[in-house]
């Protein structure tokens, strides 16, 4: 047998198809996978929640996060105050269960509303609002994320979403921080108009309880000096923007032709701290 | 904000695996190419004897040439994609041919006065697992006996 050497001219081992293109595609294909998946499970996600009794949720929930504040003798005198004025809005939003209000000192300014019917409220808010209409409002905020059942179909949601980042990190890594983006771009805008409907609600509120809606975006007014130029941030932004929330809310006033009138201070009793 | 960071980190990451895997890949090849024509002309094969020669063998001995190649990171990220879907991994086909042809021609470079190499073998291992046991880069280790026949003189 002779030896003849001979190069081949083509090297079949290898594909010559353009990599970018079948990138292009499959990632196009794993993020509506996931969209879709997101999406169903939102809508099964908001179905379910208005299955949950106000019963049921209290009983999840206090036996899931125990209170910061238990017994009624911790209580300060400011946290009497926030919790007659959500009593006090409570004939204007009625959530269907006592609503109990606790007060976290801190410099963050903000409030929350947790399962199990409990508004945390940050004192830094304090500094933030100079009226006790001011302050009825972020509460009615709240009330109505209660109302709306926001903070279950929130928290369903954040569960569907670790899910499925966890059952994507199973299978790559790199993957997951393609993905997370683009979900929390759904997720940051169904939270957005979640929040112009809590505040769409809660200005009903302050109008029902105070009769005029004096001091409503004054929280908004205080946030928008923090916060300005965000960019391309605003769209992954949880909330929108305090400039847009405070035009919501004119708009909302003249269509519905609210007045605002002179506000009430703020409770000595709260300013002590 | 911090969506917008890491997709910034991860764009970084993609495109500078794909441009910088792009460059490298390509000279690696014009490399392989020209030093695999300049090898040409022994005959190396997987057979167990001496083939086309009746000259007898002075002396044999075993030749090694291994490589280690990792995958950039715009292919990784192709490969987990493709991972989910299913078909042929078109984004690990250049590594692994790329390490075949290297370690080969590292085995050859390393016998450059023998006659003929025999009794070829190719090892392929993944030396690398990163996160998720991905494969991230692979070794290939190619193994042979050179044979240098006896010359009329001796």
């Amino acid at each position: 047998m002779e030896f003849k050497p001979a190069y081949p001219e083509d090297n079949n081992n290898v594909s010559h198809n353009n990599p970018l293109r079948e990138f292009v595609v499959l990632l196009t294909g794993v993020l509506l996978v996931c969209v879709a998946v997101f999406v169903v499970s939102g809508w099964l996600v908001d179905r379910a929640v208005l299955w949950i009794s106000p019963k049921m949720e209290a009983q999840i929930f206090t036996a899931l996060s125990p209170a910061v504040k238990d017994s009624v003798g911790q209580r300060s005198s400011g946290e009497d105050v926030l919790q007659q004025l959500v009593d006090g809005l409570g004939s204007c939003i009625d959530v269907g269960y006592p609503v109990k209000v606790e007060l976290v000192t801190t410099e963050t300014a903000n409030a929350l509303a947790l399962p199990g019917g409990r508004i945390i409220v940050f004192s830094g808010i304090l500094d933030k609002i100079q009226s006790e209409n001011g302050l009825a409002f972020v509460l009615a905020h709240e009330l109505a994320h209660f109302k709306h059942r926001d903070h279950l179909s929130g928290m369903g949601r954040g569960i569907v979403l670790t899910a499925m980042t966890a059952f994507l990190t199973g299978s790559d890594s790199g993957l997951t921080r393609l993905v997370t983006p683009a979900v929390s771009l759904g997720t940051a805008s169904y939270s957005r108009s979640r929040e112009a409907r809590a505040d769409s609600l809660a200005l009903r509120a302050l109008h029902c309880r105070y009769g005029h809606v004096g001091g409503a975006t004054e929280f908004f007014r205080a946030m928008q000096n923090e916060e300005r130029g965000r960019g391309i941030a605003s769209y992954f932004a949880s909330h929108p923007e305090a400039v847009e929330r405070i035009q919501q809310l004119e708009v909302l006033q003249r269509s519905q032709g609210y007045t605002t009138e002179a506000v009430t201070s703020l409770p000595e009793r709260l300013m002590q701290k | 904000m911090e969506a917008l960071i890491q997709l910034g980190v991860l764009l970084v990451l993609v495109s500078l695996g794909f441009f910088v895997g792009r460059i490298a890949e390509k000279r690696h090849y014009s490399s392989i190419i020209r030093r695999e024509q300049e090898q040409l002309g022994r005959p190396t094969t997987a057979a167990r004897t001496v083939m086309g020669d009746d000259r007898p063998v002075g002396r044999s001995e075993l030749v090694m040439g291994s490589v280690v190649i990792s995958v950039d990171y715009f292919k990784r990220l192709l490969a987990g994609l493709r991972n989910i879907f299913g078909g042929r991994v078109q984004a690990y086909e250049t590594l692994v041919d790329r390490a075949r042809r290297e370690a080969m021609l590292r085995l050859l470079e390393s016998c450059p006065e023998a006659d003929q190499i025999i009794n070829l073998r190719l090892e392929t291992s993944s030396i690398f697992k990163g996160r998720q046991k991905q494969v991230g880069s692979v070794e290939v280790l190619a193994y042979g006996t050179a044979v240098y026949f006896q010359s009329p003189l001796q």
